[in-house]
């Protein structure tokens, strides 16, 4: 069974079915905002949601996991989770994120067993996006409202019901054993999920991209780089708040004869993270560290992968303490408008 | 508010006509709707982009220190002389500005002070709640009202008081006292509440009090943007960053957050102007000006001290008297 539809009146019984499996993770509305958290039931989940505050990344890759422990030169090791995850309604462009993240994590040569235990024992049912907002642009780096990349089952509201359509094998047996709440869509339905499709593709502002992996590449040295980060404050919310931002540290916290081995979120835009053990800092200023950040997100991935590593969700933009807009930034690389004064 | 904006305009661009800055630190129109945001203007023809409205939230003494940093010249050279900066500053920005001057951190010669009258910045999470978690499409002000609606349509109008930001509700101090410049106009009036937010935080028990300071900081993502726009925390290594010793750990267990924070409010005390920069920095909402406004009550009521007035004054950090209250001294 490949599709279904699911009446909102069963949401609960569909919740709860989910359960008997998995651990339920799904956008929550509180005073701050919406976060992914764990659900009891759907009266929990806040369906008709923009986006969450924070990208639900931390749930593959936590912002902080001990490795192992070691006593008096003896290891524990850590068993790698195993518990089983279900994420309900995770936006397409996050989603993206996360097949981007694969690409890093789940290389030929490399494999990282945590993040990818949790990417086999997760079923990630993604929720299209029909609510874009004006600092969306998922369209013009890859994504859309629509996109299925990373998800097993992409799922769409329409009115009062949920059209679901598996996209892999795991989403595929999951639709087929919750069949007894799910009817067969009518041709009507899927005709108003294109129409929702389009409409929300119509919604999603543009930004102009083509041609920055070029530009980026000659623009190594240029002016401009310290033009841009020039009002940066250097704190860490574009990247702890990027759904594609991966980079970690690894720490080994040591107390007496005990201690852990932890991996930790790590940021580009903080200067510890260049700095070696000699003092010498390859990163100094903030100029160095913007740059590293674009330049990762469109030139070094785009090498490496094939694809932008920044979906278009916006986050950044919305979050910055001063305002640093990402979309300027890149308009100013691929030279489409001066948008930010020039240092002298 | 227009009036005032073209006032700036002028006043910069003759600072710069007559050659007497440098750099301009102001605000500019920022990329979204109700948003103003830092710009440094070096440049008389770029004057025009300086705006005032009720979103010129950023305090920009954040931005001053990095511009007298200590350089070592080059051999042979003689270091270039430092920069003259104009700051767009309200109250709160001056009071900083001040704070820095007391701190050795900027020269108070190189400085000019526009002292702008402010009548309170609106808090556009306040306009969110009020439309009910949706965002702002787009939105206007006029006499004191706003009007907004949300991305879903819904439409609301309100009058600015109603949605100023707490920080410039119980601000008791709008007028910039310190200003080289003054551009004329009205200022909000001082708030006769001091410390408003922290009274009804003080009359909580002890173990409440806990259990708010834990909830709040639970949320920490441990970003920093709290002190990075701090224009207090301008340690070239803060103590969380430290590897040798280490104080914090790396990782995101609660008593970690709970001592980055109690460490940056604690050194606050004394320092602290309550401009909530750090509030509004903070991507996951965590409550911050509870805690700093507490240590700035405590600081008024046990030494009565307030920062950012008078440069030669040392705060209660870095001070002594005989007469000084001990009481919160316990055996062990």
């Amino acid at each position: 069974m490949k599709q279904g539809i699911l009446t909102l009146s069963e949401l609960t019984k569909f919740i709860e079915l989910l359960k008997t499996s998995y651990k339920v993770f799904a956008p929550v509305k509180k005073e701050e905002g919406v976060f992914f958290e764990e659900v009891n039931s759907a009266d929990d989940i806040a369906l008709g949601y923009y986006n969450s505050k924070l990208p639900p990344k931390r749930l593959f890759l936590p912002q902080c996991e001990v490795l192992c422990t070691f006593e008096n030169g003896q290891l524990v090791e850590i068993p790698i989770a195993d518990e089983k995850c279900a994420i309900f309604g995770m936006r397409p462009c996050d989603a993206l994120a996360l097949s981007r993240i694969d690409m890093v994590f789940d290389k030929e040569d490399l494999k990282d067993p945590y993040y990818l235990a949790r990417r086999k024992n997760t079923v990630l049912l993604s929720l299209v996006c029909d609510k874009p907002l004006d600092t969306c642009f998922c369209t013009s780096v890859g994504g859309g409202p629509s996109s299925g990349d990373g998800s097993d089952i992409r799922m769409v509201h329409l009115g009062n019901r949920l059209l679901l359509e598996a996209l892999t094998e795991k989403g595929e047996s999951l639709i087929s054993s919750a069949k007894q709440f799910l009817k067969k869509p009518k041709q009507s339905d899927l005709e108003e999920k294109e129409k929702i499709v389009a409409e929300s593709e119509k919604k999603v502002p543009r930004i102009k991209v083509d041609g920055i992996k070029e530009n980026l590449e000659k623009g190594f040295n240029l002016p401009l780089w310290s033009a841009i980060a020039e009002r940066c404050l250097g704190c860490g919310v574009c990247t702890y708040l990027c759904p594609t931002c991966y980079c970690f540290d690894i720490t080994d916290e040591v107390k007496g004869e005990k201690g852990k081995r932890i991996r930790t979120w790590d940021s580009c835009q903080y200067p510890l993270f260049t700095l070696h053990a000699s003092g010498h800092n390859p990163r100094p200023s903030k100029t160095e560290r913007m740059r590293q950040r674009i330049m990762h997100k469109f030139f070094y991935a785009v090498e490496n992968f094939g694809r932008t590593f920044c979906v278009g969700c916006g986050r950044c933009v919305r979050s910055c303490p001063v305002n640093l807009d990402l979309r300027e930034s890149i308009e100013l690389i691929t030279g489409n408008k001066a948008c930010v004064s020039t240092r002298k | 508010m227009e009036g005032i904006e073209t006032k700036i305009r002028e006043t910069a661009k003759a600072l710069f006509s007559e050659k007497k800055i440098d750099i301009l630190i102001g605000h500019e129109k920022g990329s979204l709707v109700f948003h103003s945001r830092p710009v440094m203007i070096r440049d008389a023809n770029d004057t025009e982009r300086l705006v005032w409205n009720s979103f010129c939230t950023n305090n920009l003494a954040v931005y001053l220190p990095r511009f007298f940093e200590p350089k070592k010249p080059k051999k042979g050279e003689v270091p270039p002389p430092l920069p003259r900066v104009a700051v767009i500053a309200k109250g709160c920005d001056a009071r900083s500005i001040i704070g820095l001057v007391r701190e050795r951190q900027v020269p108070r010669q190189n400085l000019i002070i526009i002292g702008v009258p402010c009548e309170g910045m609106i808090d556009k999470s306040k306009l969110e709640k009020l439309l009910e978690g949706d965002f702002i499409a787009s939105g206007s002000i006029k006499d004191g009202g706003t009007s907004i609606t949300g991305f879903s349509g819904k439409r609301l109008d309100i009058k600015k008081e109603q949605v100023l930001l707490d920080a410039c509700i119980e601000c008791a101090f709008p007028v910039v006292e310190d200003a080289d410049i003054a551009i004329a106009g009205t200022s909000r009036k001082p708030a006769t509440e001091k410390y408003k937010t922290a009274k009804s935080f003080s009359e909580k028990s002890p173990a409440e009090r806990w259990r708010y300071f834990a909830q709040e900081i639970s949320k920490c993502i441990r970003c920093y943007a709290c002190r990075q726009v701090c224009p207090n925390c301008y340690c070239k290594e803060c103590f969380v960053e430290q590897t040798n010793p280490r104080w914090v750990s790396a990782g995101d267990d609660l008593s970690e957050k709970m001592v980055f924070h109690i460490g940056r409010v604690f050194h606050q005390a004394g320092r602290c102007v309550e401009c909530d920069a750090c509030v509004r920095a903070c991507p996951v909402g965590i409550d911050i000006r509870t805690f700093t406004q507490k240590v700035a009550q405590d600081v008024k009521e046990m030494f009565d001290y307030c920062p950012g007035f008078s440069p030669e004054v040392s705060p209660p950090l870095c001070a002594y008297r005989l007469d000084d209250r001990q009481e919160f001294i316990t055996e062990p």
